[in-house]
């Protein structure tokens, strides 16, 4: 038999060996009879000096290459016997459930202002704010409600037992004209805050709740302006299938004033044509002289609507009181 | 205010249907709120006239008629013997049912059918068919069909042939409250008027002219001009008070009023009708002075009483209006009559007032006293003044037609000085520059005159100076019952009403950008909420009313409310923890445990009388610390404070703010059994953060320890350092020493670091706690702590004399600062 068909047969033997090792101490032993020191193969090389010198480098080169194949079927068959050796004595059970971290959430009352205060601002609205204890002339009388004005009644107000006696802010039309005092026209802003209201609650009022409103004054601002505002607003709110209809109505700070009334077809399924949603109006001149505005020049418009109602109707949620309760089986739902 | 479209169409004619009617006038601002339709007696069965008879071809005792129901012909057969072509007779439609008798299991509906192979489409009707008794309704009683009345209109339903009502639809509109004038029927009638461009009807009321020699019967007297500047009187005599009309009955019941008597009855109509309130007084029982009965309007004296219709005696105020005779009131002006001057079935002369009283004063009155009428909802809103004598003239001729008597003397009118007509200028332009559209001049003056508004003057156009073709501001006159066109916007809004708001064009958004100092709070805010949201935290929104007690327990300075709806809620909250606590106990209540939340809010205290409002944000932690899990060592552990305090260095970090200090407090408080508060640049305090007391905790039905802290978020925000600057990671390897000793109790983690940091070691990079141990081989009142310090250049590899030369100055300043013992 000639050498090159020796190494072949053994080669094709150690293949087989590494192959049969069941674990990895039969594997070292198997190594050591082909490839050590008294190994079958390193005895084959051994034979190499004894081939006739013109021979030499093929015969050293297919044994190299036998060599070389062995070898990396042992590093193969290792790396398996290896994993093998690891793989945990008990195995895992995929279906029980996994080692859960704490999620957080945002109240959803956050998540729908941040929506609203997000689709404004991408009008150019900047966010505003003051303060929820307010004093009569910015909550009423600057606005146009002067006291013993029937518009009062509506909102009933809580009052703080305080020598200035101060009251809780029942809209947040009080910062329009706080802005206005400090900041001169133009003015491009949203407010979203807490306002108070002196009702019981139930499953449609809480005594506390939140409304957002946006206020535009500048040169030559018109109705259309408005309109075009709102709706872009609560397309981006209520979706692009939205439908809104504006109703002449009354408030004391706006002249003309109008409520909103909305439809889609959650309006459709819940049985009803129109759902109100929001007033607005083009600012009262009266307003714009109580902080000092020339009425002639400026021109504006306010608009604003209550929050708790916007994501009622977003999640479907029946009971206002529910955002207060702050059951977190109900805000994980968000 | 509830109108009924009958009613309306008494004064104005429009082709909508009740639906379409609705619509229009929720369009024009007048909110239709609800719509009641009434079914009416006899529907669907009118009045028809037989065209010819002839015999049934296939019955001998059944004819086969031709009948005109007002819409066209057709087909009958009837069985009836008694009547002949020409007669008119009540006919049912088919699809109607005839009126149910008792006994009925469900309605007897006509539907078109052969009869003996001949079609019949209605049915004639007897008068036992149809519920009635016909000598009832002065008709014979015959055998066979009821036979109607010769000059019957054809097609005329048959209950208003009776005289009875038909069916009607009953609007509820929100009528908003700067409108006192659509509080009437005409108010609303006038609205479809300019609306649809027909004429408005008001009823003429026609009064058999005094003589021109008649004295007055009764003298008025206004001693309070500025509250009552207009009131009107007229007598009537001799009338009789009893039930009112049929007609008179259905217009006021189908709209929510009880009738009283006919002369009751009628002042009620014409309010509702004309929007004027007004009050019949028992003549008789007023005192005279001279002979001649006295109404005296004026002021009420402090303290007086007086007894309303409803017979509640009543305290007046010296601002109270009183309508007086000579001697005693004998009504609460614009809100309710006297008991001592009712209209009685035994009354025989009436006095009719209509006046106008000052808003603001019924208001006040009716506020004081509780007590809200029809009449004061009116006046309150503002009553229209020049309607005053009118609506007097229609209700007396009412009262004349239904509960007869005759006038005596003129009317007396004292309106001494009726003030001039409001004047609104309007300049045209304005009206697009307001409303971006541009509508012609024509337009909207026809809008405003279709109102009632009419133009005063117009200003002569300038000779030169203004380009020719330049508008003419328009003064308008705004009549009487428009209280609330004060100014040009006002008129625009008008304009606005009726062109339709839906036709104005919206425009895109433009115009300049907003700016505002809150604007990068609100996001400052928004990033907090995020952070604790990562952190595992649920977000909750509080009350800000709360209860005065667990409030105080959390800050002294409390502010209440003057008039709290409740006890629970009777405060504005001073910290975020007393509703967190709530929250809690909800959860609990609930059985649901294990609660992490966060709040972000507003509290208010109180320095010296004036309010101040802070931002905070708080946490609370109870139940497990983890999600439940079903293996682990570690898996029932509940939250304790250092889970608390883990999330507010975690938030420190995130904001960029260094330096907290925390210091426990040495004794428990009513509200913390175990607390630090937690100052910033040693100074500020931020907040503090602790364990709630158990006692409070299981008065909430708290179990589990309740770990709560809140923070100054306003502090926080404003030293919210949002730089960072990259440092190169480390490229050298680093030496760990860890040492284990045992130090007192009281030698605080700050302590050691303070020790450490005195050491001035050179390269040392953390120091790190990683074992607190107390008891076995620890003295009583000693505690073993063990920490790693470690030790990295940056430039090289330290060397390990250098590390233990570094060590040794930490270890000797460890034993000198803090006492340490260390453990081999």
């Amino acid at each position: 038999m000639s050498l090159l068909a020796q190494v072949d047969s053994v080669k094709a033997e150690a293949l087989v060996a590494l192959g049969d090792a069941a674990d990895l101490p039969a594997l070292e032993q198997a190594k050591g009879s082909f490839l050590g020191a008294e190994g079958r193969f390193t005895a084959l090389l051994k034979q190499l000096g004894g081939l006739p010198r013109e021979d030499r480098p093929a015969a050293g080169k297919s044994i190299n290459a036998a060599k070389a194949e062995i070898e990396a079927a042992l590093a193969a068959r290792r790396a398996d016997l290896e994993l093998r050796a690891s793989v945990p004595r008990d195995p895992a059970d995929f279906t029980l459930p996994g080692r859960r971290r704490p999620s957080g959430r945002l109240h959803p009352l956050t998540q729908v202002t941040d929506d609203i205060v997000r689709a404004f601002r991408r009008l150019g609205f900047a966010v505003a704010d003051g303060p929820e204890i307010e004093d009569e002339r910015h909550c009423f009388d600057a606005l146009n409600t002067p006291a013993d004005h029937p518009a009062r009644d509506a909102q009933d107000t809580f009052f703080l037992d305080l020598p200035s006696r101060p009251l809780l802010r029942t809209h947040t039309s009080s910062v329009q004209i706080r802005v206005m005092e400090k900041q001169a026209p133009p003015i491009r802003i949203v407010v979203p805050g807490r306002v108070f209201r002196r009702d019981n609650a139930d499953a449609t009022h809480n005594p506390t709740f939140h409304q957002i409103e946006g206020l535009y004054i500048d040169r030559g601002v018109t109705l259309g302006d408005l309109k075009g505002t709102v709706e872009a607003v609560f397309r981006e709110l209520l979706g692009d299938d939205v439908k809104l209809r504006f109703r002449p109505h009354y408030f004391s700070y706006t002249e003309p004033s109008l409520e909103i009334d909305f439809t889609n077809s959650l309006v459709r399924k819940l049985g009803k044509e129109w759902l109100e949603i929001a007033g607005c109006g083009m600012v009262h001149p009266k307003v714009f002289e109580n902080v000092g505005y020339d009425p002639e020049v400026w021109s504006g418009w306010a608009f604003g609507f209550g929050i708790e109602r916007i994501a009622m109707l977003r999640y479907g949620i029946t009971d206002i009181r529910l955002f207060y309760e702050n059951d977190t089986r109900f805000l994980a739902q968000f | 205010m509830k109108v009924t479209l009958n009613w309306l169409r008494q004064h104005v004619d429009f082709a909508w249907s009740p639906d379409e009617l609705a619509e229009r006038l929720t369009l024009l601002g007048i909110e239709v709120e609800g719509i009641q339709r009434i079914a009416g007696d006899f529907d669907g069965i009118v009045v028809a006239q037989v065209l010819s008879r002839d015999k049934h071809p296939n019955a001998d005792k059944l004819s086969v008629c031709r009948v005109a129901d007002g819409r066209g012909e057709r087909q009958i057969v009837c069985g009836a013997q008694n009547f002949k072509a020409g007669d008119k007779v009540p006919l049912i439609l088919p699809g109607s049912a005839l009126p149910p008798k008792p006994g009925d299991a469900q309605p007897f509906v006509i539907k078109v059918g052969k009869i003996r192979n001949v079609e019949s489409h209605g049915m004639l009707c007897s008068a036992d068919e149809l519920g009635i008794d016909p000598e009832a309704i002065g008709h014979a009683r015959e055998d066979g069909l009821l036979l109607l009345r010769g000059d019957a209109p054809v097609g005329q339903p048959f209950a208003e042939y009776l005289g009875r009502s038909g069916s009607d639809v009953v609007y509820d509109l929100e009528v908003t409250p700067n409108r006192p004038d659509l509080n009437s029927v005409i108010g609303i009638a006038r609205e479809i008027a300019a609306l649809s461009g027909n004429p408005l009807r008001i009823p003429a009321a026609e009064l058999p002219a005094a003589a021109p020699d008649a004295r007055p019967a009764v003298a008025v007297r206004l001693e309070a001009p500025d509250l009552c500047p207009r009131y009107t009187a007229r007598v009537i005599r001799g009338v009789r008070v009893g039930p009112s009309p049929d007609w008179l009955r259905a217009w006021l019941e189908k709209v929510g009023l009880r009738s009283i008597n006919n002369v009751v009855d009628v002042t009620n109509f014409v309010m509702l009708e004309t929007g004027q309130p007004l009050h019949a007084f028992d003549l008789d029982l007023l005192a005279k002075v001279d002979g001649v009965p006295t109404v005296v309007v004026r002021r009420a004296s402090a303290d007086e009483t007086f007894v309303t219709l409803d017979g509640v005696q009543r305290t007046l105020a010296s601002e109270t209006l009183l309508v007086a005779d000579a001697g005693k009131g004998i009504a609460l002006a614009g809100i309710m009559g006297g008991r001592n001057t009712e209209i009685q079935a035994t009354t025989r002369d009436v006095l009719l007032e209509s006046a106008w009283f000052q808003p603001t004063n019924i208001r006040r009155t009716s506020k004081a006293l509780g007590l809200r009428t029809d009449a004061s909802y009116r006046y309150e809103r503002g009553a229209d003044v020049g309607v005053a004598e009118a609506a007097s003239r229609r209700a007396a001729a009412l009262i004349l037609a239904t509960a007869g008597g005759a006038l005596d003397g003129p009317v007396v009118d004292a309106h001494p000085e009726p003030a001039a007509p409001r004047q609104v200028t309007l300049r045209n332009h304005k009206v697009g520059e307001l409303l971006g559209i541009q509508l012609p001049t024509e337009e909207i003056e026809c809008h405003l005159q279709q109102l009632g508004l009419r133009p005063a003057s117009r200003r002569p156009r300038p000779v030169d100076g203004e380009a020719p073709g330049a508008e003419e501001p328009v003064s308008w006159v705004i009549p009487t019952w428009r209280v609330d066109l004060k100014r040009e916007a006002d008129l625009i809004e008008e304009v606005a009403r009726l062109h339709g708001v839906d036709k104005i064009p919206s425009t895109a958004p433009r115009g300049a950008k907003g700016s505002h100092p809150y604007d990068v709070v609100h996001d400052h805010l928004m990033e907090v909420r995020r952070f604790l949201v990562g952190m595992g935290l649920v977000e909750a929104q509080g009350q800000t009313l709360v209860g005065d007690a667990l409030a105080r327990a959390v800050n002294a300075d409390v502010i209440a409310l003057a008039n709290p709806l409740s006890s629970d809620m009777d405060v504005l909250r001073p910290s975020l923890l007393p509703g967190l606590i709530d929250t809690l106990r909800h959860n609990l209540s609930r059985r649901n445990g294990d609660v992490q939340l966060f709040e972000i809010g507003r509290v208010f205290v109180q320095s010296g009388g004036q309010p101040r409002e802070a931002w905070r944000v708080a946490i609370a932690l109870t139940g497990l610390r983890a999600p439940a899990f079903w293996s682990g060592t570690d898996r029932d552990a509940k939250c304790d404070v250092f889970d608390a305090k883990g999330i507010v260095e975690e938030l420190a970090e995130h904001l960029g703010i260094r330096g907290m200090a925390w210091t426990r407090r040495s004794e428990p408080t009513p509200f913390w059994v175990e607390s630090a508060t937690i100052a910033l640049g040693g100074r500020q305090e931020l907040g503090q953060l602790g364990q709630l007391s158990p006692v409070l905790a299981r008065r909430h039905d708290l179990r589990d320890p309740v770990i709560l802290a809140e923070l100054n978020l306003d502090l926080l925000l404003a030293r919210r350092n949002p730089s960072r600057s990259f440092k190169p990671l480390p490229a050298f390897p680093s030496s760990r020493r860890d040492v284990a000793m045992i130090v007192a109790e009281s030698v605080t983690h700050d302590a050691v670091l303070a020790a450490v940091k005195g050491a001035k070691a050179g390269n040392l990079e953390s120091v790190e706690l990683f074992d607190v141990f107390r008891g076995k081989h620890v003295p009583a009142g000693q505690k073993s702590v063990a920490y790693a310090f470690t030790y990295r250049a940056s430039d090289r590899t330290l060397k390990d004399e250098e590390v233990q030369a570094a060590h040794g100055k930490v270890l000797e300043a460890l034993k000198a600062g803090v006492g340490a013992a260390f453990r081999e």
